[in-house]
């Protein structure tokens, strides 16, 4: 519950058209209340009439047709409006989650996974929807339906407004109380089985080349099926507490509808109420009922949607890689990056940067190689403050890097890294990613720099055409120089390269470094390799070694 | 891909089967709650036409009170029968084609064009099965119904007053006809709207993948209008089908509250002497059994209307995952796993071969020619996206190919699936991780590897030294796709599954690739040792692991030529 209050905010924004859809539909339910009763009493007072041309019959009948009316009505408009004003809300839970989790990039937990992720921003997202419309609104209409039938019970029928309102209380407050404590745990561990089950489907797909070669489809196979009974199970378990929840109230309305029959047979025969107004009564505890039955429906989503609540804030609250500076110093134009004594760990690892200091001036082109796994990514990210140094300073133009917005610090250095994606998408919409007002000369020009604008010119759909997941219309050389081409279209003064030319064969390799040397004029290059550079690509070469450069 | 307009309603037809007794249960349920309720209203009825009308005293009205409240609790229990029998026999259906729809989507090429994006798959095995769960755990039972207890009741309302009677029978299949109407545009809608929630999710699972990149563009604010205009669209698309579903229930609420209001005013009006179309006259209590039955007639074709878009949304359902993964697979698809097993080097021999770029676009290989002898180690190089890649896997018989491959003298097309992957290995070019330890990662290579077995390959394949710097070591749990691991540290671990294969076919695509030049050197002389006796074909960059091989084919053109070993030095392939 407490994760949902995390959410308030949200649904306050759309405080206005809930507030009407809970209107509405206390409206519908008042009607229905209204519509039995008045039909019970118009029967039985008709009935009871001897002299039929004494009796008013419009007014009750008109009544009946107006209420039937209202009530169609009310409830059209409340599932319109409330379920506009929930998908609403969902668009503004997606792109809350989406905002509050790039500050938090690159995630530190290792276990939190690519499905789990996608999980937790459609499935989980989804059963937040059912919050508002399932747990406060059928909520308040109970209290306040349930409060004036008892009420009127009160007036008409004291002796069954004790038992009618405890029943309703317990129907409307009790049950559900009892299906969240029950229910939680299943509910909880349902929402976790499915995405557990969208994991072993992504891992499934995207491994599937190496599960067929490894013969190791006949574990994935099994796998998939116990996860796949684990979640069904949980499902079970979850409905058979709402089935439970339903079975509760139906024997609470049972005792309430029985109560009332008696207490009414009992002040019948005592004459202190009138056969007409009793039925008017019996009815209209029977309507009243049906504000219960939406409770139970809605809880069981509750106890789904709380679950999914504490997904969501248990990712914004992972603490971001870095704080950013309250005011944020300009970035300086045209200044030197520096790295200074730096030493950097990775949790519960030993130290991979150790006493490490680099001076690149603007324009400079160096290369930095090592033996793989030594920190040349390391030193990469935290020039781009991905992460913070346990000591020393990273600085551009003499400012320290944790003054500066990494939103500045980003835009002056571009980087293609080793796992560059291509997204599912146009070529040209991959490329404007770099820099999305770029023109179609400049797309053709960075691909021509690339070396991709042959290749792309030879496709039937040119710019336009769509490359699939991790490329799979590229080859992976290809999707590579795709990556670089968009980190050469941004207008970024730095290019950071991280291996860029793995998988390129040596005759590409070799062009792509001459491109950066020629390519690259006035920018700076800070490039990460094991590959042999031809001579002139860079100004400078260093080795990374036992966490220092020489 | 095409799919009939039928085609979805038949495989849920199919689908009944699957869900058993439980399914014949949570249909059969609701009726005899049914029969319980005439039973119930007759006696509600009766006690307060004597009570009121014939004046009774309370005492002597107990027992049926007491009946009232018996049936009410018994119905109660039929009720909370037939709905968890509906929701059991909804997960065994689920269960059964979630199965289906998996191990069909295992058992297809890895490598055919027209493989879902993982995305998309997840979306329709996980969210778009959920969307039968309605269908079947309460469409049908509503259905049934529907269909039968109106005229039940109107059956046994006619006897006792023939006017009621017509009025019930008569007005009640009229609803599901204007219904109908109502709902002729619900299913194009319902179609757009499981699309685009596709799309939504597609998105998400792709964006998601490079959310780093996207960050370091300056894209956050970008992206987040593009998922949250995503998301929009996916609510107007959603608005349309909810509409047209509150429309056509409102209208049934119509019809309904017409016929209450018509019995209520025909009950009315005859006690009071302005209406004489009974013979005989009408009692209190038949009048107000007449009037507690009204709402009951109509209330499964209410019942009906609130779950009648499950049908539209199961249908919709059906078709998007067929348009993801292709025709409904009828029964889940039997996988095994397949050991490695001992044999003799395996010779590899190409003729007349042509081969074509995975979107058929363009041919990488023309009618081109190699022959390996058993045990020989060949370096295959060639300019990047020569077919290199390509032709590995139409090796592995993960390709399909024109012209002939032999494999050890026997044709590719005449291996079982199950001796080729036991006889060969193929370290991809991008070898896939899953999210498990680094030992479980590297014991997916043989089914049933000891840890001894596992540390060995480990060792070989020098992933042991950087794993024992990790916390837990070799049982370090690693994020898919090796997070937590540099590029040359995953590659390494996929390259350990190499020593647990015992192939007598070692195909390796790029096996050096993010190494130094040391490890490449160390790596490279512990695979040429392991793979005496065997056949390795390794396609590479590396000059250096290219001279240390016994020959070398070049893919030039489209054609594949011998070339000179190059000298043991890094340099130009």
């Amino acid at each position: 519950m407490k994760a949902l209050l995390t959410f308030l905010p949200l649904f306050r924004q759309r405080s206005g058209a809930l507030a009407l859809a809970l209107l509405l539909s206390l409206i519908t339910l008042a009607s229905g209340v209204a519509l039995l009763g008045t039909s019970g009493w118009f029967i039985t007072a008709t009935a009871l009439t001897t002299l039929g041309l004494g009796f008013n019959i419009f007014v009750p009948s008109a009544m009946v047709r107006g209420l039937s009316f209202v009530r169609i009505l009310a409830r059209y408009g409340e599932r319109l409006v409330g379920h506009n004003a929930t998908l609403k809300l969902l668009s503004d839970l997606r792109g809350w989650l989406f905002a509050r989790l790039f500050p938090r990039l690159p995630l530190p937990d290792r276990s939190l996974r690519h499905g789990d992720l996608v999980s937790r921003l459609t499935a989980d997202v989804d059963a937040l929807d059912t919050a508002f419309l399932v747990a406060i609104g059928p909520l308040a209409a109970a209290i306040l339906v349930g409060g004036a039938m008892t009420t009127i019970l009160g007036v008409f029928l004291p002796a069954a407004a004790l038992p009618y309102g405890l029943a309703l209380a317990l129907a409307g407050l009790g049950v559900p109380v009892a299906m969240v404590l029950i229910g939680r745990r299943a509910g909880r561990d349902s929402v976790a089985a499915q995405a557990d089950l969208r994991m072993h489907v992504l891992d499934g797909v995207t491994g599937h080349a190496d599960l067929v070669l490894l013969g190791a489809l006949g574990r994935t196979a099994h796998d998939f099926a116990q996860a796949n009974d684990h979640s069904a199970a949980l499902r079970r378990r979850l409905g058979l507490v709402t089935t439970m929840g339903g079975l509760a109230v139906q024997v609470l309305a049972a005792l309430a509808l029985a109560g009332t029959l008696w207490a009414g047979l009992v002040a019948l025969d005592a004459g202190s109420i009138d056969g007409p107004v009793m039925a008017a009564l019996l009815l209209g505890v029977l309507g009243s009922f049906e504000v219960t039955s939406l409770i139970v429906r809605s809880t069981a989503k509750a106890t789904q949607a709380m679950a999914a609540a504490e997904r969501l804030v248990a990712l914004d609250d992972m603490p971001p890689p870095v704080i950013e500076p309250v005011h944020p110093a300009p970035l300086p134009a045209g200044g030197a990056i520096a790295l200074d004594t730096i030493r950097f760990a990775y949790p519960g690892l030993p130290a991979i940067l150790d006493g490490l200091s680099l001076r690149v001036a603007p324009g400079e082109r160096v290369a930095i190689t090592g033996a793989s796994g030594n920190g040349k990514s390391t030193l990469l990210r935290l020039l781009l403050r991905l992460a913070d140094p346990q000591s020393g300073q990273v600085s551009i133009g003499g400012i320290d890097l944790t003054t500066l917005a990494s939103h500045d610090i980003h835009a002056h250095m571009a980087l293609l890294s080793q796992d560059s994606p291509v997204f599912i998408d146009t070529i040209c919409n991959n490329l404007l990613i770099g820099r999305a007002d770029a023109g179609e000369a400049e797309l053709w020009d960075a691909l021509g720099r690339a070396q991709l604008d042959d290749h792309v010119r030879a496709l039937p759909k040119g710019l336009d055409t769509i490359v699939g997941e991790a490329g799979r219309t590229l080859s992976a050389g290809q999707a590579r120089r795709l990556c670089l081409a968009r980190a050469l279209l941004s207008n970024a003064p730095v290019l950071l390269l991280d291996e860029p030319t793995n998988a390129l064969d040596r005759d590409t390799e070799e062009a792509f470094f001459r491109v950066i040397a020629s390519g690259t004029a006035g920018r700076t290059v800070i490039l990460v390799t094991h590959a042999a550079l031809p001579p002139g690509t860079v100004d400078r070469m260093l080795v990374l070694e036992n966490g220092v450069l020489g | 891909m095409t799919t009939q307009p039928n085609s979805s309603a038949q495989a849920l037809t199919r689908l009944h089967r699957k869900g058993g007794p439980s399914l014949v249960l949570a249909m059969a349920a609701p009726f005899l709650g049914g029969a319980l309720l005439v039973w119930q209203a007759w006696t509600l009825s009766d006690v307060l036409g004597r009570a009121i009308e014939g004046g009774e005293a309370a005492g002597a009205l107990l027992p049926a009170v007491g009946l009232i409240l018996a049936l009410l609790v018994i119905r109660a229990a039929l009720g909370a029968l037939g709905e968890q029998s509906g929701i059991v026999a909804a997960e065994a259906i689920k269960r059964h084609l979630r199965q289906a729809l998996f191990t069909q989507l295992l058992a297809r090429s890895p490598r055919a064009a027209d493989a879902p994006p993982s995305g998309a798959a997840a979306s329709a095995i996980v969210d778009q099965v959920e969307a039968l769960d309605g269908y079947f755990a309460r469409y049908l039972p509503a259905a049934l119904q529907a269909a039968l207890l109106p005229l039940i009741f109107g059956a046994i309302i006619l006897p006792l007053d023939w006017v009621a009677g017509v009025l019930f029978l008569v007005t009640a299949p009229l609803i599901p006809l204007f219904m109908a109407l109502v709902g002729w545009g619900a299913q194009v809608a319902t179609d757009r709207q499981a699309r685009a929630l596709t799309h939504l999710s597609g998105r998400f699972a792709d964006r998601l993948r490079g959310l780093l990149t996207l960050k370091l563009f300056g894209r956050e604010a970008a992206e987040t209008a593009g998922i949250v205009e995503a998301s929009e669209a996916l609510r107007l698309r959603t608005l349309k089908v909810l509409r047209i579903a509150f429309l056509s229930s409102a209208v049934l609420e119509f019809f309904a509250a017409l016929g209450v209001a018509g019995i209520a005013l025909y009950v009315g009006l005859t006690f009071i002497d302005y209406l004489h179309l009974r013979a005989s006259p009408l009692t209190l209590q038949l009048g107000l059994f007449l009037l507690l039955m009204a709402p009951e007639i109509y209330n499964p074709l209410r019942l009906l209307a609130a779950h009648y878009h499950d049908r539209a949304t199961a249908k919709a359902g059906l078709e998007e995952i067929e348009r993801q993964l292709g025709a409904l697979p009828a029964e889940p698809v039997a996988h095994a796993d397949i050991a490695p097993r001992p044999g003799p080097a395996v010779s590899v021999n190409l003729a007349g071969l042509t081969l074509r770029t995975p979107d058929q676009q363009r041919a990488v290989l023309l009618d081109a020619a190699l022959a390996i002898p058993a045990g020989q180690h060949v370096a295959l190089v060639g300019p990047s996206g020569s077919g290199k890649s390509t032709l590995l896997e139409a090796l592995a018989g993960l390709r399909t190919a024109e012209g002939q491959i032999t494999l050890d003298g026997r044709p590719l097309a005449d291996w079982p699936e199950d001796e080729l992957r036991a006889r060969s290995f193929l370290l991809a070019q991008k070898p896939r991780l899953i999210h498990a330890s680094i030992a479980a990662n590297i014991g997916l290579a043989r089914p049933g590897a000891t840890r001894r077995d596992i540390e060995k390959a480990a060792e070989r394949a020098r992933v042991a030294g950087f794993a024992a710097a990790l916390p837990d070591g070799l049982d370090t749990v690693i994020g898919e796709d090796g997070i937590g691991l540099s590029g040359g540290q995953a590659q390494r671990v996929a390259l350990a599954r190499l020593f647990l294969r015992d192939a007598g076919l070692i195909l390796l695509d790029e096996p050096t690739a993010h190494l130094d030049a040391a490890l490449e050197d160390e790596i490279i002389s512990v695979i040429r040792d392991y793979a005496r006796g065997r056949t390795l074909i390794v396609a590479t960059h590396s000059l250096a692991v290219a001279g240390r091989l016994d020959k070398a084919w070049r893919i030039a053109g489209t054609s594949l030529v011998q070339t000179p070993i190059p000298s043991g030095k890094r340099g130009v392939a």
